[in-house]
């Protein structure tokens, strides 16, 4: 693994250790919801659904046309918050 | 009993009971290849699984999950990373890692470590096996428990509406489906007035207009504990149905006004009542009947009114602090005390009138018109919330003087309530004259009660209202969605009212007569009745 997947996996590991991991995902997902983000994707899985048919239809059908609208769909204004709070998070627990 | 399926979430989509099996509802919505796996102790290891490695609550899991946490051949973390459920294999979803162990050791079940679902490589998705999910469900609970204690301002985590059996068989035999676009006209009704009942229509239009009344009566919360058929809330749910039947004819309301001049005496009679006066008696009705006491003979409530936690307080009631400052002594007495609207002294009423701010300074506290010199409903909230010297004939007995001293007495807004109803005193009933005051008063279709709030109380020099730094708080800012107007004089007048259907969209409700209106119309109206709904809505 480069310098980068390492320091990735570390931070990772400091998120998941102290509980923040979670509690980001939660704001996240309370964010994703507030600004209709969720109501968007939700909209677009109905799409797919429709396209492929109720019965035939799979969760990996929907992951692989909803992630790339999904990652582009989610505001800006969002990331710099979690960015933010990541960032708060790794000055307190510098070491 | 007929529950409103429109207001159903549109999430129903997709479920394994859902979509699988629609003709026996009891059959296991999974598939059968988790047969294999639930035999001996199974239970209690999926349980240890979701707690170490999904939802891991304690700190030690999640040191545990942390470090194991990786894929077996790559080392990442990401990656949608799964755990073989046979065996202890940690692989990544988008890379195949989990799928060539799947196939190499012939272990066909696997867990979605960030989302907890179950995945079967016989079938190529993800299943949704009732034991299972239930697993999953109360492990994510005590997880986010123990993880929430530690992080302000989230509570409960939400979790999707899902439908019990019960529901799902009203679904089947209701197939019937009705869809809410922007421009439908549900809930919009008429009334017909049974002699000179608009004051009545035009607060009805309005209360079933307010979106967590709606909401709260369309989901039948109200459980009714009264013996007999004279429950008023049992009445108003009754009128939601009518209004949101989809029936375009107007409604009779005959029951509802037996049943106001039954609980209302005051009101009751064919004469012209006050629409304020109504208000204020039907949720002082609704209040006392939601909390399903019933009253004895002696018409004692049981309860302390005090202590409710009905709808009606949870929407309507809000908390007024009275600040009394003595003179001397500069000691202030507090009390606080609860209200459903706040009435309103205008212009050219008896008691003489705050100055009004400038028209020319152009200063838009709520973006309201300064044509010059109208009044605004600011310039009314500011002279309510005004300090008020009490003068020397109305001295105050100081708690720190120990004598009567002249004080000043101030208004502020405690605690704001969800829907902020304000009354524009128009009916002066002195013992003089009985006259409508008639002058225009403009307000604003967004409202921010920041500046009236107790809390900013000590921003405010000499009478005049200082900007407050904190415009970020936008648990004080609020949002029109009913007028109630009085056409005529006080001898002989008319109610009709504004209510706000979509985000933009308002119409005009004239008894029985419902017409699209412009933002305009209302803005331009008169106003004696403004309903004003909390913006952003927070949890306890």
């Amino acid at each position: 693994m480069n310098k980068e997947a390492r320091l990735k996996a570390t931070i990772n590991q400091k998120l998941t250790e102290t509980g923040e991991r979670e509690r980001l995902k939660e704001l996240l997902r309370a964010k994703l919801t507030e600004c209709g983000w969720k109501d968007q994707m939700k909209a677009q899985c109905k799409e797919v659904i429709k396209e492929k048919g109720l019965e035939h239809v799979t969760v990996e059908d929907l992951v692989v046309e909803i992630t790339p609208k999904g990652r582009a769909l989610v505001p800006d204004s969002v990331k710099k918050e979690l960015l933010q709070r990541i960032r708060a998070f790794l000055t307190q627990h510098a070491s | 009993m007929a529950t409103s399926l429109m207001q159903m979430p549109k999430n129903s989509l997709i479920r394994g009971t859902w979509g699988l099996k629609p003709s026996t509802p009891n059959a296991p919505a999974g598939c059968s290849h988790v047969n294999g796996y639930k035999v001996d102790n199974w239970r209690q290891n999926l349980r240890v699984i979701y707690q170490c490695f999904v939802w891991s609550g304690t700190a030690e899991t999640r040191r545990r999950k942390a470090k194991s946490c990786i894929c077996h051949m790559c080392g990442a973390h990401l990656n949608r990373l799964h755990s073989c459920l046979y065996c202890v294999f940690f692989g990544c979803f988008t890379k195949k890692h989990i799928h060539e162990h799947a196939k190499n050791k012939r272990h066909n079940l696997a867990i979605d470590l960030l989302y907890g679902g179950i995945y079967c490589f016989v079938c190529q998705d993800y299943i949704y096996d009732k034991d299972m999910e239930q697993i999953a469900k109360e492990e994510q609970r005590k997880a986010w428990k123990l993880v929430s204690v530690h992080s302000t301002g989230i509570g409960e985590k939400y979790t999707t509406w899902e439908p019990t059996k019960r529901e799902l068989e009203l679904f089947r035999h209701n197939p019937k489906r009705r869809k809410i676009t922007t421009n439908c006209t549900i809930g919009l009704r008429g009334l017909i007035n049974l002699g000179n009942t608009c004051f009545m229509n035009c607060i009805v239009q309005a209360l079933t207009h307010t979106p967590l009344l709606r909401d709260f009566f369309l989901s039948d919360r109200h459980k009714c504990e009264m013996q007999s058929n004279s429950c008023l809330v049992c009445e108003m749910s009754q009128l939601f149905q009518e209004f949101y039947s989809g029936h375009r004819s107007p409604h009779i309301p005959f029951r509802l006004l037996h049943l106001v001049w039954t609980h209302a005496r005051h009101l009751a009679g064919y004469e012209q009542q006050d629409a304020h006066e109504f208000l204020i008696a039907a949720l002082d009705v609704l209040h006392r009947h939601c909390k399903g006491d019933t009253i004895n003979d002696n018409g004692k409530k049981t309860n302390n009114p005090n202590h409710c936690n009905c709808i009606i307080d949870q929407i309507f009631t809000g908390g007024l602090q009275s600040d009394v400052t003595c003179q001397v002594c500069h000691g202030v007495s507090t009390t606080i005390d609860p209200f459903w609207d706040i009435s309103l002294d205008l212009p050219g009423s008896p008691t003489p009138f705050w100055p009004l701010s400038p028209g020319g300074d152009g200063s838009t506290v709520n973006g309201e018109n300064h044509l010059s010199g109208s009044t605004t409903l600011t310039d009314c909230l500011r002279r309510f919330t005004r300090p008020e010297h009490l003068g020397s004939n109305a001295k105050i007995k100081c708690g720190g003087c120990h004598s009567y001293q002249e004080s000043t007495k101030q208004l502020t807004m405690k605690k704001l309530p969800i829907v902020a109803c304000f009354h524009l005193k128009r009916f002066e009933h002195s013992a003089k004259l009985r006259r409508k005051i008639t002058t225009y008063v403009s307000f604003p279709l967004e409202l921010d009660m920041t500046p009236f709030m107790a809390s900013s109380k000590e921003s405010r020099v000499n009478g005049q209202y200082q900007q407050s730094v904190d415009v970020l708080n936008n648990d004080n800012k609020y949002s029109l969605f009913a007028v109630v107007n009085h056409q005529g004089t006080l001898e002989s007048g008319h109610y009709t009212s504004f209510i706000r259907q979509h985000k933009d969209q308002w119409f005009k409700c004239d008894d029985a007569i419902i017409t699209k209106a412009s933002i305009k119309d209302v803005l331009d109206s008169e106003g004696y009745l403004l309903f004003y709904h909390k913006q952003f809505l927070e949890y306890e």
